[in-house]
């Protein structure tokens, strides 16, 4: 391939598509290489289940993202039969709510305000490139300044309360507010979605309000499927790229960046081909990002060192599990098939099903979220991410695979005691395949822990906020950037503009 | 809990019941781990041994880190800011190594066996440091620090003084050369290195040899003035020499508490140890090179000729408007030079562009009253002493 491009970005997942476009809508000539066959990176039917809306800053950078979004409501499954099922309205919530406990019912509300407020206050925050304090500069400590305004400008009783949350564990929150366990259980779901973290783990608390930060500031609002699935998300973006002349090269793997003076100039495809650009930005995350694109000999001590202890185990499974009919859910009507089905019964559960992944290890009753795709037809789908299978499972995910997925479905079987004679096939894909299939080292979601440590200026490592990397020329806009992962597409919004603030 | 409150003792080097048999004073400190002497006798006859005789000193307690790989030559070239791409087998060099932010941690001598295999020694652990640093490299270390027994033999007459003790052509040896040689039985390295800027050679060997090596080097020397020299001693010809010793002329940046008081290399006069031009990338070149392009570096660090005959220690530095523009952090008076000597660290353009007018405030001690000195002070270059004697090859012998 000849023609020098003015950028190259590594990776084609939804941040590196986002970034891609807003540049190219800029003027700018740009390449992406990608190392799979298909587009879209994590954004793949076999990964994702239900994901937040693209926020309008996003889409309306990218000229209009023509994707239509259906909003699911939530059911927490229990044995009993006791389900319950939340839609995200707080009027509605509260009387669903009340029916079980009315001092529950009131307290879900007020517990609701309280963190709506500081998801709002940490909004604007989260949307925006985060400051960088070793730059010294005015912008930067504005940015700092505003996001302890948003929070002060809440009044003395609130901003002393959100000191108190912020290093909290969510176990404790729960407990001290709500007397059902079944409540309890589901919103310390998801509190822990996704990460390393149990429910009685510091810091579960700041993953709820990041996650709501991304999902209309509600805790069981902005709970989306794309209509026509990931496939039409990622053929939209497609489309886009194609209006806006991005050139995309697949089963091209970037080998490393190639530099001079000190200065990335382009990229070595494994193919061994060769090409240069002004600009090159890594979708991968961090890990291979500097240690196989920027080459640990080109980095300090120091920076092998944050790298090193970056934290991207990750703990989700999917599983897809291909019907010959729908099954019986106990006590379920076919809307509350449609919604988002939740298996985390109680608090304790979930912190049982957490404590062996704290050794590598896999608990046989994991978390559970399900999503029954084509559920009015002859060939449902079952999709499942099964939380706390852990990335490198001490039982060898070769060896423990099968009895994992059977202990999976015999986990589904209390709550739809036919599953078994439904199944057709079972797919399972570990963090370990998500390692090895998307490139992606450890498997994680967001390429890196959402804990405090990791989080705003500190993400992914302290000296490479703000999307631009230690080398100069190499930027990040990948999930293990800020905000970090989910389907908003704010990293590679973010990265574009660091790299037209530079340009 | 149950806790064993049994406190580990200092270790004892291998010289040991030598070294105290030798010590009249019985005064001893702490230096890495182990217990050597301070003294043996007085410390004027042990400074007065090493410019005019041989002195010996037991250097076991130095680090020690062997460095074995197919990548051990890129490692090394990728730990230190000089560029040792192009050094020769057997030979040593002077340097230093920073972390990412350019500043600096620790200097030491690195003494180069093959394209495979070195050996790091220096005043500071980084054992944790060679390791974190070692990934992407096929590079594997060895604490040798237990298990090696070192001797520094300086002084004028330290080549005949080796000669007599077994090292055949010794005399040929260059400066910063090292040879292997095979002496009563034991194999025994000699470098020409030392940190009294005289000639001088550094002994590395097995433990086991330790005793047998110092009654032979003894032997050898006793008619060459030889006599066993301590810290304080050593602390005197250092400073004479020039050289500068972490965490008392510069602070290591792993230990420093405070930011500001990490230093650069330029800032403490080494600068020409930094190749910002070698071909690979080295840890806190990216830092570095931006020092040396924005030049704003803050301090320096110089040598001083000072009026009078009282020492500087700890003294503060001022301009002619009475400013505090620095402080001394190692003074002498210095018996050969007949000098008032020390190394001060400046804060720019004072040392720099600024050399005039600069002046010590001395607080001399007079049986419990203090005596203040304003004293003038003329910035100079920091090796006070150097010998003709000390680069010489073929190198001096006396009978």
């Amino acid at each position: 391939m000849s023609g020098n491009y003015d950028v190259i970005v590594i990776g084609a997942g939804h941040n590196g598509l986002v970034c891609a476009n807003i540049l190219a809508k800029k003027n700018r000539k740009v390449l992406i290489c990608e190392a799979r066959e298909n587009c879209g990176g994590l954004v793949e039917e076999s990964i994702t289940n239900f994901v937040p809306q693209i926020p309008l800053s996003v889409s309306s950078s990218l000229g209009g993202l023509p994707v239509k979004y259906k909003a699911k409501s939530t059911i927490a499954l229990s044995e009993s039969g006791q389900h319950i099922r939340l839609v995200g309205n707080q009027h509605i919530d509260h009387k669903v709510i009340s029916g079980f406990s009315s001092k529950d019912a009131d307290r879900y509300v007020e517990f609701h305000d309280k963190m709506s407020s500081f998801s709002k206050a940490l909004g604007s925050f989260m949307m925006a490139s985060p400051p960088r304090i070793m730059n010294n500069t005015f912008s930067d400590y504005f940015k700092l300044f505003k996001l302890g305004m948003n929070v002060r400008m809440l009044g003395k009783k609130k901003f002393n309360e959100f000191a108190r949350m912020i290093g909290l564990n969510i176990a404790d929150e729960l407990e001290d507010n709500f007397e059902n366990t079944l409540l309890q259980g589901l919103i310390a779901h998801d509190a822990v979605l996704g990460s390393n973290l149990g429910p009685r783990s510091p810091g579960s608390l700041i993953n709820l309000l990041y996650r709501m930060a991304t999902h209309d500031n509600s805790i069981f609002g902005g709970i989306y499927e794309i209509d026509g699935g990931s496939k039409a998300f990622v053929d939209t973006l497609l489309d886009i790229s194609n209006k806006n002349k991005v050139e995309i090269k697949t089963s091209s793997s970037v080998k490393r960046c190639i530099t001079e003076n000190d200065k990335a100039i382009g990229v070595e495809l494994h193919s061994g081909e060769k090409i240069y650009a002004k600009k090159i930005i890594s979708n991968a995350d961090p890990r291979s990002t500097y240690f196989c694109l920027l080459g640990t000999e080109n980095l300090d001590t120091d920076v092998k060192r944050r790298i090193k202890h970056h934290r991207s185990k990750g703990k989700v499974a999917k599983l897809s599990l291909s019907l010959n009919k729908q099954p019986e859910f106990i006590n379920c009507d076919k809307n509350d098939l449609e919604s988002r089905m939740v298996i985390a019964p109680s608090i304790d559960y979930i912190e049982e099903a957490f404590n062996p992944s704290k050794f590598d290890k896999l608990s046989m009753e994991p978390i559970l979220e399900m999503k029954l795709k084509n559920s009015d037809q002859s060939n449902p789908v079952l999709d499942i991410q099964v939380q706390y299978a852990s990335y490198g499972a001490q039982e060898g995910w070769d060896k423990i695979k099968d009895n994992y997925v059977d202990a999976v479905i015999k986990l589904i079987g209390k709550y739809a005691p036919d599953i078994q004679s439904c199944i057709e096939t079972k797919t399972i894909v570990t963090p370990d395949d998500i390692e090895k299939n998307f490139y992606v080292s450890g498997g994680h979601w967001h390429h890196g822990e959402i804990q405090i440590d990791q989080l705003f200026m500190l993400r992914p490592i302290p000296g490479a906020s703000q999307y631009r990397t230690h080398l100069d020329g190499l930027y990040m806009c990948g999930a293990g950037t800020h905000p970090g992962g989910g389907l908003t597409g704010i990293p590679g919004k973010n990265a574009a503009q660091a790299i037209l603030e530079d340009a | 809990m149950n806790r064993d409150l049994r406190f580990t003792a200092l270790k004892k080097t291998p010289f040991h019941s030598r070294t105290s048999l030798a010590s009249r004073t019985n005064k001893y400190y702490n230096w890495n781990g182990f217990t050597v002497p301070t003294e043996y006798s007085t410390t004027e006859l042990e400074y007065t041994a090493a410019r005019n005789g041989t002195s010996v000193m037991d250097l076991t307690p130095m680090c020690k880190y062997m460095i074995n790989g197919s990548d051990a030559n890129k490692f090394v070239d990728y730990l230190v800011t000089r560029d040792l791409s192009q050094m020769e087998d057997n030979t040593v060099a002077y340097i230093i190594w920073c972390n990412e932010d350019g500043k600096v941690m620790d200097d030491g001598t690195i003494f180069k066996f093959s394209n495979t295999k070195f050996m790091l020694c220096c005043a500071v652990k980084i054992y944790n440091w060679l390791h974190d640093s070692a990934e992407g490299f096929d590079v594997s270390f060895e604490d040798a620090t237990d298990t090696t027994a070192a001797l520094a033999i300086q002084g004028p007459t330290s080549c005949s003084t080796l000669k007599n003790y077994g090292a055949d052509d010794l005399e040929l040896l260059k400066p910063f050369g090292m040879k292997q040689y095979n002496i009563n039985g034991y194999d025994v390295l000699i470098s020409r290195t030392g940190f009294t800027g005289d000639l001088g050679y550094e002994l590395w060997t097995d433990p086991a040899n330790a005793e047998n090596m110092w009654d032979s080097i003894m032997e050898a020397g006793k008619e060459l003035k030889i006599r066993p020299f301590g810290m304080h001693a050593l602390e005197m010809t250092r400073i004479e020499a020039g050289f500068i010793q972490t965490n008392t002329d510069f602070m290591a940046a792993e230990d420093s508490l405070r930011p500001v008081r990490m230093r650069s290399p330029y800032e403490i006069g080494m600068g020409w140890l930094v190749h910002l031009n070698k071909e690979s990338y080295f840890v806190g070149k990216r830092a570095l090179k931006k020092e040396k392009e924005t030049g704003n570096s803050e301090r320096c660090l110089v040598g001083l000729d000072i009026d009078g005959d009282k020492p500087a220690v700890g003294s503060v530095i001022y301009n002619e408007k009475k400013e505090d523009i620095g402080i001394v952090t190692a003074a002498m008076w210095s018996p050969t030079m007949k000098r008032n000597v020390a190394l001060a660290s400046l804060k720019r353009p004072y040392g720099i562009k600024i050399k005039e007018n600069i002046f010590a405030e001395i607080y001399h001690p007079e049986e419990l009253e203090y005596k203040k000195i304003w004293a003038k002070c003329k910035v100079v270059k920091r090796q006070f002493f150097s010998p003709e004697r000390r680069n010489k090859v073929p190198a001096d012998l006396y009978e």
